[in-house]
């Protein structure tokens, strides 16, 4: 399932791709968005279709979020987690706005997932940040989905 | 390509070692062996109508491709030291990129800015910026491309010709590019990314303008840089990058026609940038497929006179799409192996991209590793010595043949449509790379596409050290400050002028030509954001934040 809040991309959910063995990734709720400028959106755009595909219900609000469109839009979808892809540099800046929302309007209910092109250096520092998966470029959809499936069910 | 099944490991003990298939990247199964059934009469020379195998008759034996690193990074000052960098170590171009604000025509204290100044560019907000840019470089002997889009392009050409009058350089002389095309520069042509900050319609306009005015002002600068290679990251294969591309070029084509230019008077000065992604021979059949399309369309559409309007003059980007994150070593021979296909395509200039992409933008030392992998191709490999060495290849022939057909049959179909312009704004553009990015994603997956060290041989042990470029968070701060400051500091009153003089201009005379206006405007110290914001103004455009 996938929905759009706003004026997002991709909305064909043909069945075509769909195969029999995927794992399930229950019935959570994810808003995936890009913050900034930075419009490199084919990593979210396929993730999105792959977290629907595999059951879960996906709502795409593209490209050019600020962190507090972000957020709004978790709030209004009732999402259980957040995810953003990153690609120029920009992560850290980004994320740390974020989380400290997240915080400061005690929103810490909602998770947060990363993914896109993410230094090996900065993984600790997102983690620290609370970031409970980050997924950078050449993760397999089954490492997706059972990755992230695994940690809703653990922060639940 | 259906995704398959299972997944399959090479099983090198017992079986041998096997493909998964034998189709190409975009899909198209190779024969087990091509024959002289395959081809058909003779091959024209190179630098013969319709430039099959080359749009020169010596090509690399009279002057080898431009190499053309991207770059550009922070502020103007920044940005020039890295460009001498690169020159000093043998960099024949400059290829020059601004920062994401500027591309989006957003000053730097504009609240969306805030994280992206000065990271995937080069700031370039005001006049100053462009002195510190291009500090002791000769604009009329170093070629320099300036990789932005209408509308920022028209600011941009403005910053450049200013400055050019500035230190007594005759625009005649200008020798460079400005990349110029809305629609494929940004990150190649997805609605949401292109729409968002300024209409597309207008954007086109401004577009045409610009080139319209450098071919009056600027004989020998090209005008327009059609990206095929953005269109191709987006995931779409080799014959939509090509259709996609050349039905884009035609409609600026038709543009400037409608306008009252005469064919040859602009066509020589549009090029074009494509992508050499990893399907070597598929890839070097393209690119052979779009020289003779473009040759033709020129000739018997637009009845083109001169040779030159009908070449298709293309630089190249090795493609960042195959490049892994895992293993990153590995991408140095993928772009070894891409830089190679181009020069065996016969381009005019290359771009290799760095192994570290898939991490960061290139250090100085990727940086120097992509000059020296052009260096090694074109000096120690011999491929140079000898004009289109495939050509008469029964595989490279029969291939350029069948790409050719097939990007004609989906020109055609854009064409039906109302052009490129027109498919773009109803979505139908978007459609075609959606899907091609679902599909990509399933190959990657299903291991249709093999990645080494992704989806085949994978090692899980793989801990990827690696240096990469660092930003710095206060020298945005700092940034930010300095726009803050030349706004409050300067005379505000030649500002005002010039900015109501544009809008009055843009919203009385539609048509008219915005160029001069804005070199006023940058004139009277007006910033990039407000310029476009003038004429968002009089156009009736909400950018977000506004």
């Amino acid at each position: 399932m996938l929905q759009k809040p706003s004026a997002g991309v991709p909305d064909r959910d043909s069945g075509d791709h769909k195969e029999n063995k995927m794992p399930k990734g229950g019935t959570y709720r994810i808003l995936l968005g890009k913050m900034g400028l930075d419009a490199h959106d084919n990593g979210i755009v396929i993730i999105a279709k792959w977290l629907a595909d595999a059951g879960f219900e996906v709502v795409y609000a593209g490209i050019y979020n600020t962190p507090e469109s972000l957020l709004q839009s978790a709030l209004q979808e009732g999402v259980d987690a957040i995810g953003c892809s990153f690609l120029g540099g920009e992560h850290l800046f980004y994320v740390r706005k974020l989380t400290e929302l997240l915080r400061t309007r005690q929103m810490n209910r909602i998770k947060l997932i990363v993914g896109g092109v993410i230094p090996p250096e900065d993984v600790d520092a997102l983690k620290g940040l609370g970031v409970g998966c980050i997924f950078t470029p050449g993760t397999m959809r089954d490492t997706v989905i059972e990755q992230l499936t695994d940690y809703l069910k653990k922060s639940e | 390509m259906n995704p398959s099944k299972t997944k399959t490991t090479p099983s090198t003990y017992l079986e041998g070692e096997r493909l998964p298939h034998f189709k190409s990247l975009s899909g198209r199964e190779y024969k087990e062996v091509y024959t002289s059934e395959d081809v058909r009469g003779e091959l024209e020379l190179p630098g013969v109508y319709p430039f099959t195998r080359g749009i020169h008759k010596d090509m690399y034996r009279g002057r080898l491709w431009t190499r053309r690193q991207q770059s550009g990074y922070r502020s103007g000052k920044e940005s020039n030291e890295r460009i001498k960098y690169l020159l000093s170590v043998g960099q024949t171009g400059i290829n020059m990129d601004p920062d994401l604000p500027t591309h989006l025509a957003l000053d730097p204290d504009n609240p969306l800015a805030q994280g992206d100044v000065g990271l995937q560019g080069s700031s370039l907000v005001i006049y100053e910026d462009m002195v510190d840019l291009y500090r002791d470089i000769p604009l009329d002997r170093v070629s320099n491309t300036m990789i932005v889009e209408a509308p920022t392009s028209a600011v941009i050409i403005a910053q450049y010709l200013l400055l050019a009058r500035e230190r007594g350089t005759p625009w005649k002389n200008l020798i460079g590019t400005i990349m110029n095309c809305p629609l494929s520069q940004f990150v190649g042509p997805t609605f949401q990314s292109i729409t968002t900050f300024f209409p597309v319609e207008h954007a086109v306009k401004i577009a045409l303008d610009v080139m319209e005015y450098m071919i009056q002002h600027s004989p020998k600068w090209n005008i327009v840089n059609i990206n095929a290679y953005n269109i191709r990251e987006t995931g779409v294969n080799a014959v939509q990058e090509a259709a996609f591309s050349l039905a884009l070029a035609q409609d600026y084509v038709r543009g400037l026609v409608e306008r009252g230019l005469a064919v040859d008077t602009f066509a020589p000065r549009i090029g074009f940038f494509s992508a050499v992604h990893m399907d070597v021979f598929e890839e070097i059949a393209k690119l052979r497929a779009m020289r003779r399309i473009w040759a033709r369309i020129m000739k018997e559409k637009f009845k083109a006179q001169n040779e030159r309007s009908m070449w298709f003059r293309t630089a190249c980007q090795t493609s960042a799409l195959p490049l892994t994150a895992q293993e990153p070593l590995n991408n140095i021979v993928r772009a070894g192996i891409q830089t190679l296909a181009a020069v065996l395509a016969g381009v005019q200039s290359i771009h290799t991209t760095g192994y570290d992409e898939a991490y960061s933008l290139p250090t100085e030392e990727s940086h120097k590793l992509s000059i020296r992998t052009q260096q090694i191709v074109a000096y120690e490999t011999g491929v140079t010595k000898s004009v289109d060495p495939l050509g008469g290849s029964y595989l490279v022939e029969r291939l350029t043949d069948e790409l050719e057909s097939e990007i004609w049959e989906l020109l055609n179909v854009i064409e039906d449509r109302g052009g490129f312009v027109q498919c773009f704004l109803d979505r139908w553009v978007e459609d075609q790379i959606t899907e091609m990015r679902y599909q990509m994603g399933d190959d990657m997956n299903s291991g249709q596409q093999p990645i080494v060290g992704v989806n085949l041989f994978r090692d899980a042990s793989d801990s990827t050290e690696i240096r990469i470029f660092r930003h710095s968070d206060q020298w945005q701060q700092q940034r930010i400050k300095e726009i803050i400051d030349h706004k409050k500091n300067r005379a505000q009153e030649p500002v005002k002028r010039a900015l109501d003089a544009l809008e009055r201009q843009t919203r009385k005379k539609p048509q008219e030509n915005c160029i001069e206006p804005i070199m006023k405007a940058v004139e009277a110290r007006s910033t990039v954001g407000e310029i476009m914001d003038a004429i968002r103004k009089a156009i009736d455009f909400k950018r977000p934040g506004m």
